[in-house]
C-alpha cells in the first residue's frame, strides 16, 4: 500500500495565507485564477489561461500550468514562475514574489475514468456508480451479475475499456459471497492495459461483503498486475449507503496512480500543497459545503463539448451524473437525434430550414470550437442546449434515488397508495439554487437568455433562485475549500456566483388564457398583475435590492404553500431579475406550429431574451 | 394459448346465445295458446328460453363484447396501458434483496389446490419470481400444501429456469409438498423463516387464519414481503404487516402485467370497461328504484 503523495506536506498556517493560486487542468484548456486577501476578505482576483499541454509534443502538464501562472502573474504584476520553471513561494510578508499556496484540480486525459462492479445492478452496483461518479469519475460501464452478459463478454468489455481504475461492491456484510468472488474472477483475468504508463498497476477498490475480502484478495494476488485496495462495505446492510470510504479511496488512488503516471503529473503533485482533485469531484465538494452551510436544496449543471455534468444536493444527499453524449460541439448531433429534431426545433421561434439546421450540426460537429455568427445560428444552439439541459436532468433524476431493495413499513392507511422504493429524491418544488456553467450558458450574450435557457429545460417549481458560475471558478474553489473552507466561501459568494435572479413558477395544469395567479413586488421595487396560463412577465430587481414578493396562485396551482394557498417570500435580486412564469408544470408548448412560435416569441419577448 | 381459446369460445357461447335468444322469441310466437270455443285449453310450451334471465344475457353479452373489443383495439395498435402496480413493480427488488443478502426466496403459493384460481394466480406470478430468481441466481423456496400445486409450481419454476436460460440451476427439491392441513402447513412456513431467514417473502394465492402469521413472522426477520390474494378478510392483515400488497383484481391482473400480451392487456382493459357498465346501470337501477318507490308512496297509486 502506498502512502498518499501528499502526505508529507507540511501543515498550512491560515493565518499567514494572502496568495493562493489555483489551476484546473483541462482536456484543452488550463485555467487559473489568483485568489488574494483584499484587506480582511478574500476575493478572486485575476485569472488567466494556457492551453494543457499533457498530449505530445510536450507531454509535460507543468509546462501548461507555467504559462497560466506566468501570465496571472504579469496580470498582477507579481512573479510566480521562477526562471527554472517552478512555482515560486514566498518567504515572507513583504516579498514582492510568489503566492503561499498552490492547489489544482485535473480532468486532462480524459479524466479519470472507471469501471464499477456490484451483485445486483440497482442495489451495490448502483452505489458503486454513486461512489464514483462522487468521486469525480466517469463511469465507463458498470457490471453486475443480473446485467444479461455472459463472463465472457464482461470479460472483453472491460479489456476493450482500459479502465484508470475497478470498483467492485457486492453483498451486505455476511450476504452474499459467491458472486462478489465471481465478480472479482471475472475482472482478473481481463487484466485491461493501462492508458498510462508501462509498469502500472491496475487499482482496484474492494467495497463490498468484508466476509469476501480473504478470497478476492486470493484472486487478485494469484493474478497480479494489481493494486488492490480494501475498504468499508458499500452497502453494509441494504438500508445504509456508506460512500465516504470508497470516495476517499478513489481520490487517493487518482493521485498515487492515475496521476502519478500521466504525462508532468509527479512534478505537478510536488507542487501542490494539497491533493489534486477531480475537477467534477471539486465542483461537487463546494455545492456540497454551500447546501450544508445554508441548509439549502441545490442543482448545478455543467454543460460542456462532449459531456454534461448535473450536480445535486437535495435533504443533504448528493448526487453526481454525468449524460456522457450530451454536449454542445462533440455530442451535439447525438443531442438532436436522441431529443428529437422536432424537439429541438419548438425552441426556436423564427423561421428555419431544417436542411440547414442539420448542416449546421455536422459543422459544429467537425469544429467543436466554433462560436454561433448570427443571432439565427444564436438561437438555433440555445434551443439545443435547452434539449442537452432537459434530458441531462431527466437522466439525473432517475439516478438521484431512494436506496432500492429496503423493507418498508406500512399501515392499512397505505390501502391504495403503496409507493415504491428508489423514488427520484430530485424534488423541483424543493429545489431552492439552481448553477449553470459551462460555455453556453456562462458565455450567452445576455444574462436573461442563460435564465431562459435555465427555466425552459429545468422547470423549476415555486421560488427557485438562479445563479451562474462567473468564470467557471467552482472546480477552483472546490480544491481550495479543503484547504481553507473560509476563504473558499467568501469569494464564492463574491466572485463565482454571478446571481441571475429568481424564477417563481406555478406547478399544475390549466387551459392557457384562463387566470393562473397574481403576484405583488413590494420594497425596493414596486409591480403587480396578474398571469393567465401560457404567460410570462418578468420585473427587474437589480442584485442589491430587496422585495418581498407575494403570489396568489388560483385553485390546482401550487407555488410552494400547497394548491391554491398563497405565498409570501422576501427575495433579493440579480442581473436579470425576477421571472414569473404561468406556463404550468410541466412545460407543454402549443401543438399548431404558428401558435408555438407565437408563444416562444412572446416569452422571448416578455423575458427580455431577444 | 389457453388464453386465446378461451377468448374464442367466449364469443362462440355470445354469438350462441343472440341466435338461441332469436329462436326462442320465434318459436314463442309461433306456439301462442288457440282459443277454442268456450274454453281456454291449458297447454303445454316448451319452456326453451327464461326470458326472466333476459338481464343476464345482455350483461354477458355487453361484458364479451367489451372483452373482444379491448383485444381487438389492443391488436390493432389502440392504446392498452395499465397503471403501475407497486406489488409486481418489486418483484425484482424482493429478490435483488435476497441475492445481495445471501439468503433464500420463499414462495407461498396459499393453502388450497389447483381448483382455486388465486392459487392459479399464483402460480402465475410464480413464474416471474423464478425467472427473476434464475437470473439473479438467487435460491427460491416453493413449499406447498397440497400435491397438486407442488407438481405445477415445479413445471413453472423449471419453465422459468430454461426462459432464463438457466436451466443448470433449477433444483425441484427446493418445491416440496409439507401437509394439507393448514396450522399444520403454517407451522412449518414459521420454522422455515425463522431458521433461514429468507430476505424475501412471496404470499400469493388463497390465505386465511394464517396470513397475519406469516406476514408477521416475515415482518419480524426483516424480508422484503409481497402478497396478493382475493381474500377480503385477509387483505388488512397483509397490508399492514407486508411492503407490498396486490389487492383482489390486481392479483387477477397480474398475469397480463407481467406477460405485457397486448392480447392479454386488452381483455383486462375491456372487462374493466364491463365492469364499469355494470356498475353504472347498479347505479341507474337502484336511482330508478328509488324514484319508483317514493312515486308510489307519493302518488298515492
Amino acid at each position: 500500500m502506498h502512502a498518499p503523495a501528499h502526505a508529507a506536506k507540511p501543515a498550512i498556517d491560515l493565518s499567514k495565507l494572502r496568495y493562493i493560486l489555483a489551476t484546473d487542468c483541462g482536456s484543452t484548456t488550463t485555467k487559473a485564477i489568483l485568489v488574494e486577501r483584499v484587506g480582511e476578505s478574500w476575493r478572486q482576483t485575476q485569472r488567466a489561461e494556457a492551453p494543457t499541454t499533457v498530449e505530445e509534443p510536450f507531454a509535460d502538464v507543468t509546462i501548461g500550468v507555467s504559462n497560466a501562472l506566468t501570465e496571472i502573474g504579469e496580470l498582477a504584476g507579481r512573479r510566480f514562475i521562477a526562471d527554472d520553471g517552478t512555482i515560486i513561494r514566498r518567504k515572507g510578508p513583504d516579498d514582492p514574489d510568489g503566492c503561499d499556496i498552490y492547489i489544482s484540480t485535473s480532468s486532462a486525459g480524459g479524466g479519470l475514468q472507471m469501471v464499477v462492479a456490484g451483485v445486483v445492478a440497482q442495489m451495490t452496483a448502483a452505489s458503486a456508480k454513486r461512489a464514483a461518479l462522487g468521486a469525480g469519475a466517469i463511469v465507463m460501464d458498470t457490471i453486475a451479475s443480473n446485467d444479461k452478459r455472459k463472463a465472457h463478454e464482461r470479460i472483453g468489455r472491460i479489456r476493450e475499456l482500459r479502465p484508470d481504475m475497478v470498483l467492485i461492491s457486492g453483498g451486505t456484510d455476511g450476504g452474499n459471497v459467491q458472486q462478489v468472488v465471481q465478480l472479482a474472477e471475472q475482472i482478473a483475468p481481463a487484466k485491461p492495459r493501462p492508458r498510462f504508463g508501462g509498469e502500472y498497476e491496475l487499482p482496484v477498490i474492494f467495497a463490498g461483503n468484508k466476509e469476501a475480502a480473504p478470497q478476492v484478495r486470493a484472486i487478485f494476488g494469484a493474478q497480479g498486475g494489481f493494486d488492490l485496495s480494501v475498504v468499508d462495505n458499500l452497502r453494509p446492510t441494504l438500508e445504509q449507503e456508506n460512500l465516504g470510504p470508497a470516495r476517499d479511496r478513489i481520490h487517493d488512488v487518482f493521485l498515487e496512480h492515475v496521476m502519478a503516471h500521466a504525462p508532468g503529473y509527479d512534478r505537478l503533485i510536488s507542487w501542490s500543497d494539497a491533493p489534486i482533485m477531480p475537477t467534477p469531484g471539486a465542483v461537487g465538494d463546494i455545492l456540497q459545503r454551500i447546501a450544508e452551510r445554508d441548509g439549502l436544496n441545490a442543482v448545478c449543471v455543467d454543460i460542456g463539448g462532449a459531456t454534461t455534468d448535473v450536480f445535486s444536493v437535495f435533504g443533504g444527499t448528493f448526487n453526481r451524473t454525468v449524460s456522457a453524449n450530451l454536449g454542445m460541439s462533440y455530442s451535439i448531433s447525438n443531442v438532436c437525434a436522441e431529443a428529437g429534431m422536432a424537439n429541438v426545433l419548438r425552441w426556436v421561434h423564427v423561421a428555419m430550414d431544417e436542411r440547414e439546421l442539420r448542416n449546421r450540426v455536422k459543422n459544429k460537429m467537425i469544429r467543436p470550437t466554433t462560436i454561433p455568427q448570427s443571432a439565427e445560428a444564436l438561437v438555433f444552439e440555445q434551443a439545443v442546449a435547452r434539449e442537452a439541459l432537459r434530458l441531462a436532468y431527466q437522466q439525473h433524476k432517475e439516478f438521484a434515488t431512494t436506496l432500492k431493495g429496503v423493507q418498508q413499513q406500512r399501515t392499512v392507511g397505505d390501502l391504495f397508495s403503496q409507493q415504491e422504493s428508489g423514488r427520484t429524491i430530485v424534488d423541483d418544488m424543493a429545489l431552492d439554487l439552481l448553477v449553470a456553467s459551462g460555455g453556453v450558458l456562462s458565455h450567452a450574450p445576455r444574462m436573461e437568455q442563460t435564465a431562459a435557457m435555465l427555466v425552459d429545460s429545468f422547470e423549476p417549481q415555486g421560488f427557485t433562485q438562479l445563479a451562474k458560475d462567473s468564470i467557471f471558478m467552482m472546480p477552483h474553489l472546490g480544491v481550495l475549500a479543503s484547504v481553507h473552507s473560509a476563504a473558499a466561501m467568501e469569494v464564492f459568494e463574491r466572485d463565482c456566483l454571478v446571481r441571475l435572479g429568481w424564477c417563481v413558477a406555478a406547478k399544475g395544469e390549466g387551459k392557457w388564457g384562463k387566470p393562473c395567479f397574481r403576484y405583488r413586488v413590494s420594497g425596493a421595487v414596486s409591480a403587480s398583475g396578474a398571469l393567465a396560463c401560457g404567460d410570462v412577465a418578468l420585473v427587474r430587481v437589480a442584485g442589491d435590492q430587496e422585495v418581498v414578493v407575494v403570489v396568489e396562485p388560483e385553485k390546482g396551482f401550487d407555488v410552494g404553500a400547497g394548491a391554491g394557498k398563497p405565498l409570501e417570500r422576501r427575495v433579493t435580486g440579480g442581473t436579470v431579475g425576477i421571472l414569473f412564469d404561468a406556463r404550468g408544470r410541466p412545460l407543454v408548448l402549443p401543438e399548431g406550429e404558428a401558435d408555438r412560435k407565437a408563444a416562444v416569441a412572446r416569452w422571448a419577448q416578455a423575458w427580455g431574451v431577444c | 394459448m389457453r388464453i386465446r381459446q378461451a377468448h374464442a369460445s367466449a364469443l362462440r357461447i355470445a354469438s350462441l346465445s343472440a341466435a338461441s335468444m332469436c329462436a326462442a322469441i320465434a318459436w314463442a310466437q309461433d306456439a301462442a295458446p288457440a282459443a277454442v270455443d268456450g274454453a281456454v285449453a291449458a297447454e303445454a310450451a316448451k319452456a326453451w328460453f327464461d326470458t326472466g334471465r333476459l338481464g343476464l344475457l345482455l350483461a354477458v353479452a355487453v361484458a364479451s363484447a367489451c372483452i373482444i373489443a379491448g383485444i381487438v383495439i389492443a391488436r390493432l395498435g389502440g392504446s392498452v396501458r395499465i397503471r403501475r402496480i407497486a406489488a409486481l413493480e418489486a418483484i425484482d427488488e424482493a429478490v435483488g434483496r435476497a441475492t445481495e443478502m445471501g439468503r433464500p426466496v420463499l414462495f407461498v403459493p396459499g393453502i388450497q389446490d389447483m381448483n382455486d384460481i388465486q392459487t392459479v394466480a399464483g402460480i402465475t406470478v410464480l413464474g416471474r419470481v423464478a425467472k427473476t430468481a434464475a437470473e439473479y441466481d438467487a435460491q427460491l423456496e416453493v413449499p406447498t400444501a397440497r400435491s397438486l400445486v407442488m407438481t405445477a409450481a415445479r413445471e413453472t419454476v423449471q419453465s422459468a429456469h430454461y426462459a432464463a436460460g438457466r436451466p443448470e440451476t433449477y433444483s425441484e427439491g427446493r418445491i416440496n409438498y409439507i401437509t394439507d392441513e393448514q396450522f399444520g402447513y403454517v407451522a412449518y412456513l414459521s420454522g422455515k423463516m425463522v431458521r433461514d431467514k429468507p430476505a424475501a417473502c412471496f404470499y400469493m394465492g388463497a390465505f386465511y387464519a394464517e396470513s397475519l402469521v406469516l406476514a408477521e413472522n416475515g415482518n419480524a426477520i426483516g424480508a422484503i414481503q409481497v402478497a396478493g390474494t382475493a381474500e377480503p378478510s385477509q387483505l388488512p392483515f397483509f397490508v399492514a404487516a407486508c411492503d407490498y400488497t396486490l389487492l383482489g383484481e390486481e392479483f387477477f391482473a397480474a398475469s397480463a402485467y407481467l406477460s405485457g400480451e397486448r392480447d392479454q392487456l386488452g381483455s383486462i382493459r375491456g372487462q374493466d370497461i364491463g365492469k364499469l357498465l355494470v356498475a353504472a346501470s347498479i347505479v341507474v337501477g337502484c336511482a330508478m328504484a328509488t324514484y319508483a318507490s317514493i312515486a308510489l308512496a307519493f302518488g298515492g297509486s
